[in-house]
């Protein structure tokens, strides 16, 4: 890629990890903040992304107040894999209409964790709609909120038409170890579609 | 969030504005709510020097940058200051506490003026089986 970003690196010999980065997306108040948090190593971090006129314009008017709108968090952690690599996790901005972000996020992605509310699904056909037009692997988890399910996994599966290779696996959003699980869950569907 | 919140499934902006959204300049329109205006320290532009700039790219001070940090202004201080450790411009961006808008075209410009070394990530790799296997063992020495 030609840049004009062509400073030199700092001469003491150090070189920043290289990034990769998992795209954790679902609907509002699925638990993606939660993940985010459960998982990285710093605290959690939220960074704002305003609104542009353009993207106002396609807000749906008057159903979202005028204050909530101006803003919105973009979730975002970081888990250092070894001295040379380390994984970003970037929550999608909860609102639709931060598409050219979700672009930006998704580019270059190993995957996406598409977060899901059982009794809520239909807020996450947006991000199973968008990474099967992008082809980047997913994998849909069905965050346990109260440890039980609401809907039968087969159901859930026949709901969200999902393709019968992308995994749907539950977990808790507040565990550590659940969304790492989670997590390589991801990355093992990521690998089997890498060496297939 | 409020259970009336509209469904998604209603609306698929992404679908259906997709090229429109890449075209979106700086919020021009007066907003009654914003306590600041994060486009202000960019000099009002909302793209980068280098508008292929990622936001997981690594940025690190250069030794011209570290030489430098006293004449820098305040915000451009602060990255340099910040990035004598490596991180991403998301990173920056959220430590911070600059729209990650603005942590582009500010980190960006330091870059263009030598004062910040940036990493590109080497995006094809992303499927690449030796990596995403050496994800895989990072995340299972989580305890």
């Amino acid at each position: 890629m030609d840049s004009k970003l062509s400073a030199e690196p700092p001469a003491n010999g150090r070189r920043p990890p290289v990034p990769v980065k998992i795209v954790i997306a679902g609907g509002f108040g699925v638990g993606k903040t939660t993940a985010v948090s459960a998982i990285s190593e710093i605290t959690p971090l939220t960074t704002e992304a305003a609104i542009t006129s353009v993207a106002a314009e396609i807000d749906r008017t008057g159903e979202v107040p005028a204050k909530v709108s101006t803003t919105v968090a973009l979730d975002f952690g970081c888990i250092t894999i070894d001295d040379d690599l380390k994984l970003y996790l970037f929550g999608t901005p909860g609102q639709d209409r931060f598409g050219f972000m979700w672009r930006d996020l998704s580019h270059g992605a190993l995957g996406a964790l598409v977060i899901v509310d059982a009794r809520r699904i239909d807020d996450c056909y947006p991000a199973v709609d968008y990474f099967e037009r992008m082809e980047l692997p997913f994998v849909v988890a069905v965050n346990m909120f109260d440890g039980e399910l609401v809907h039968d996994l087969l159901d859930l599966r026949w709901a969200l038409a999902i393709a019968d290779e992308t995994p749907l696996i539950t977990f808790d959003a507040r565990e550590r170890l659940s969304v790492r699980d989670a997590l390589i869950s991801l990355l093992r569907h990521a690998l089997e579609r890498a060496t297939a | 969030m409020p259970d009336d919140e509209p469904s998604p499934s209603e609306m698929r902006p992404y679908l259906t504005a997709h090229g429109h959204l890449d075209d979106a300049g700086p919020d021009t329109e007066a907003d009654p709510v914003s306590r600041l205006r994060p486009y202000l320290l960019t000099a009002g532009r909302a793209e980068p020097v280098d508008e292929t700039l990622e936001i997981e790219a690594q940025v690190m001070a250069t030794d011209a940058g570290t030489l430098a940090t006293q004449r820098l202004p305040f915000e451009h201080r602060d990255i340099v200051r910040l990035c004598m450790v490596s991180m991403s411009v998301a990173e920056v961006a959220a430590r911070l506490g600059l729209h990650i808008g603005v942590a582009r075209v500010l980190v960006a410009d330091l870059a263009d003026l030598g004062y910040l070394y940036v990493e590109r990530p080497n995006l094809p790799n992303s499927q690449d089986p030796s990596l995403i296997e050496r994800v895989i063992r990072g995340l299972e020495a989580i305890r």
